[in-house]
């Protein structure tokens, strides 16, 4: 079934550039020699360590469990010896704490017992136990947000990828339409809603089609930046507007990824922790862009090495180019939450020097949360920081990158709102 | 060296230099018409307040950057740096001045007003507070009192009591040697002689252009709304701005006028009207931020010019402008952005 979703008229059009990696069979990334494990790959308190050195551990083994009411654990994704639990260089200019395990020569996975025709607490209970995050990039725990504290009827799978070049949703929902299905099924029998609906943008035709065939409500989206965050796709598909300062839960709307939902079909019906997932390693710096199924830990030189070697990259990005984090080196792993690594030419990241603000408006006009960006960077430049939320409702901002994409004068945008807001936070 | 910087990583292509190149094309249009119309002169006069205008921010640029010490360098930086602006600007000032006024400096002075101090002086592109032609050319107008007399820099046709369109101040003679005492003497003139000038006007002549006095871009207004097209096409300006200050400029003035609706489409096809809504009114530097704030602006112009033109029977739109270029501040001020998913404050229930 498909019903139309509703307009958004904000947001910007990029050019895709998906073509590289669409419709590609994901590959299997090959054998790994080391996996580096950050303990901290979601939203909320990093998890605590719970293997030491020396110890062997097989794929699936927890080897971090959840430190907090907001945490996730962490699983082995290769079997091997636990080589250190140490610092390492995240890729970004920082370190993070990780679990490093040296690959053994025999791999045998340690998974949880298969489920049959499980009960919602024992799905919710399923989940929290194999880690699983949201994997559209924030990285939420999911059974933190499958138990929301108030009554829902509506699940929505986010489909839509509306982010450029990545297209490891794309192929999941090519090649694991029916896990993705029951998946859903299962995350909404833990919500007890009836309603499923499944957001894909129309630049995927043939997964429109495909999930056409199931019991599943697609809502084909415009093709249109950004779509497929949470506020815009909720009031896309179901009108509603989730109010500022609240949960999209209280719109009775939960939203979760569709590789999410894949996640959630292994764990209950293979009882396999989240240890891999779909990586799209394209650009125009690499060699042969691919959708490549990594472990979680896998370090982005072996996938760059998959892929042939990177050729003239200026610019390296983990997740998307929009909202993406740029990198310093090869030495980033592969998280629960990376869509993909970009190898981004001089040319593809356009990056010439600010000039001064014309006041054209264009960030306001494209500003999908309705705000004006360029009050915010006037009144940041100037340390005015409660002026910035108040002319420019940066406090608001979802972080987007829709007006700094669009701005003809180059101004760095994103950046003096992430300020403003760590400013307006450090004061409050 | 791997470049680093926050999201987004992907910028579009659309760059302040290719905004200001389409604004240029969108106004080539207009200074054709009126280089066939007015001749050569039209054609110097565009040159000279182009060239004039850019070598006023080149000149600047050097002093400011000590070219004495740059050398090379700080040539290269201003070619980066270079934005078309100043040309535009340029264009602009020399589209409303008249083709006849009495010679090369004024366009030179206009410019060199404009750009070095109404625009440079404020601390150059994006942060001057008026528009730079607007004030280049009211400048020139209150400096130079022969152009105030100028039928051309003038309000052009009125309509008379039979509500036909005449020229009020028609026939502006083309030689540079003209005086306002020639004006009053001679009844055929060039222009007349040119385009067969017709006593009375139709609308289509105020459309076209034809055998009316006004500025050097602003008679044609084919040519002014073909660039305006090409600007809304491009994205440049939001189409519905320019067009809500002139239907609000000729509903005004048919309200003044008894709403006799004959006045609706002289008022707004006469005099500057539709080069400064098009082209000088919708510069971005010089209106609110917020789609709102502009609205109201352009409303709040239509309403002025119109009633400003029935005050004093001149032509007004220049002065509008100026003047509501200094309130954009306090209409940016006024409004606050409201979020997506703003939910009003509810008053508490009283008990």
């Amino acid at each position: 079934m498909i019903i139309k979703p509703r307009a958004f008229f904000r947001g910007v059009h990029p050019d895709g550039h998906k073509s590289p990696t669409a419709g590609l069979p994901a590959e299997r990334l090959p054998r790994i020699a080391e996996a580096v494990i950050p303990l901290s790959q979601h939203a909320g308190a990093p998890a605590q360590p719970v293997v030491q050195a020396g110890q062997f551990v097989k794929r699936g083994e927890l080897i971090a469990a959840g430190g907090g009411a907001v945490s996730a654990n962490i699983h082995a994704s290769i079997a091997g010896t636990v080589k250190a639990v140490e610092e390492r260089p995240d890729g970004r200019g920082g370190s993070m704490q990780a679990v490093v395990i040296t690959a053994a020569d025999a791999q045998e996975d340690a998974f949880f017992a298969p489920l049959t025709d499980p009960s919602g607490e024992e799905i919710l209970e399923r989940i929290k136990a194999c880690g699983i995050v949201g994997m559209g990039g924030a990285g939420f725990p999911t059974h933190v947000k499958l138990a929301p504290p108030v009554p829902v009827d509506t699940l929505i799978l986010n489909g839509a990828e509306c982010e450029p070049y990545l297209t490891c949703d794309d192929a999941l929902m090519h090649e694991k339409r029916d896990e993705i299905v029951r998946g859903a099924a299962y995350m909404a029998k833990a919500l007890g809603v009836e309603r499923i609906l499944i957001a894909i943008e129309k630049n995927k035709p043939a997964a429109i089609a495909a999930f056409e065939q199931t019991e599943l409500t697609v809502v084909p989206l415009k093709k249109q930046y950004p779509m497929g965050a949470e506020k815009q796709l909720i009031y896309c598909c179901t009108g509603r507007k989730v109010p500022l300062g609240k949960l999209p839960a209280h719109t009775g709307v939960i939203v979760q990824n569709a590789a999410t939902a894949f996640a959630v079909c292994e764990a209950v019906e293979l009882g396999k922790p989240l240890i891999e997932r779909i990586v799209t390693v394209t650009g125009g710096g690499i060699a042969s862009p691919k959708n490549l199924v990594c472990p979680v830990g896998a370090p982005l030189s072996a996938l760059a090495e998959a892929c042939g070697g990177e050729t003239d990259a200026a610019k390296l990005v983990a997740g998307g180019p929009m909202t993406g984090a740029a990198l310093t080196g090869t030495d980033a792993v592969v998280t629960k939450t990376t869509g993909g690594f970009l190898f981004l030419t001089a040319k593809e990241t356009n990056s010439d020097a600010p000039t001064p603000c014309i006041n054209c408006g264009k960030c306001a006009q494209v500003c999908p949360m309705h705000l004006m960006p360029m009050q915010t960077e006037f009144y940041t430049d100037a340390k005015e920081y409660e002026n910035a939320a108040k002319y420019g409702g940066v406090l608001a901002c979802i972080e987007c990158g829709a007006c700094t994409y669009i701005c003809p004068a180059r101004r760095p945008l994103a950046q003096a709102i992430k300020t403003a807001k760590a400013q307006l936070r450090r004061n409050a | 060296m791997r470049i680093l910087s926050t999201a987004p990583h992907i910028r579009t292509r659309r760059t302040t230099k290719t905004i200001m190149l389409d604004v240029l094309i969108a106004l080539l249009p207009a200074a054709v018409a009126g280089i066939v119309y007015f001749g050569w002169q039209a054609a110097v006069i565009i040159a000279i307040a182009m060239a004039s205008a850019a070598l006023t921010e080149f000149v600047w640029y050097l002093i400011e950057h000590k070219v004495w010490r740059g050398g090379r360098e700080t040539l290269r930086a201003f070619a980066v740096q270079f934005d078309f602006t100043s040309l535009v600007t340029g264009l602009l000032l020399a589209l409303c001045l008249p083709a006849n006024i009495d010679g090369w400096y004024m366009p030179l002075l206009g410019s060199i007003f404009a750009v070095g101090v109404v625009k440079m002086l404020f601390g150059g592109t994006g942060k001057n507070i008026v528009n730079p032609a607007i004030a280049g050319r009211i400048f020139l107008f209150i400096s130079f009192t022969a152009m105030t007399v100028y039928p051309a820099a003038n309000f052009g046709p009125l309509l008379d009591d039979n509500l036909a369109i005449w020229q009020t101040n028609s026939n502006p003679p083309i030689t540079p040697t003209w005086t306002p005492q020639d004006a009053l003497e001679t009844g055929a003139t060039q222009l007349g002689n040119i385009f067969n000038l017709k006593p009375v006007l139709s609308n289509l002549d105020l459309f076209l252009g034809t055998g009316v006095a006004g500025c050097i871009g602003e008679t044609c207004k084919l040519a002014l709304l073909i660039g305006f097209v090409y600007l809304c096409v491009r994205g440049v300006v939001k189409w519905y701005l320019p067009v809500l200050y002139i239907g609000v400029t000729g509903l005004f003035a048919v309200a003044l006028e008894g709403f006799n609706f004959v006045f609706f489409l002289p008022s707004i096809l006469s005099g500057g009207l539709i080069l400064g809504a098009c082209f000088m009114a919708t510069d971005y530097v010089t209106t609110p931020k917020s789609t709102l704030g502009n609205i109201i602006y352009f409303i709040a112009l239509g309403l002025l010019t119109a009633g400003l033109r029935k005050a004093t029977g001149m032509e007004v739109v220049s002065f509008c402008i100026l003047l509501m270029n200094f309130l954009v501040f306090l209409i940016d001020l006024a409004i606050k952005p409201r979020p997506f998913g703003y939910v009003r404050a509810k008053k508490e229930a009283k008990k």
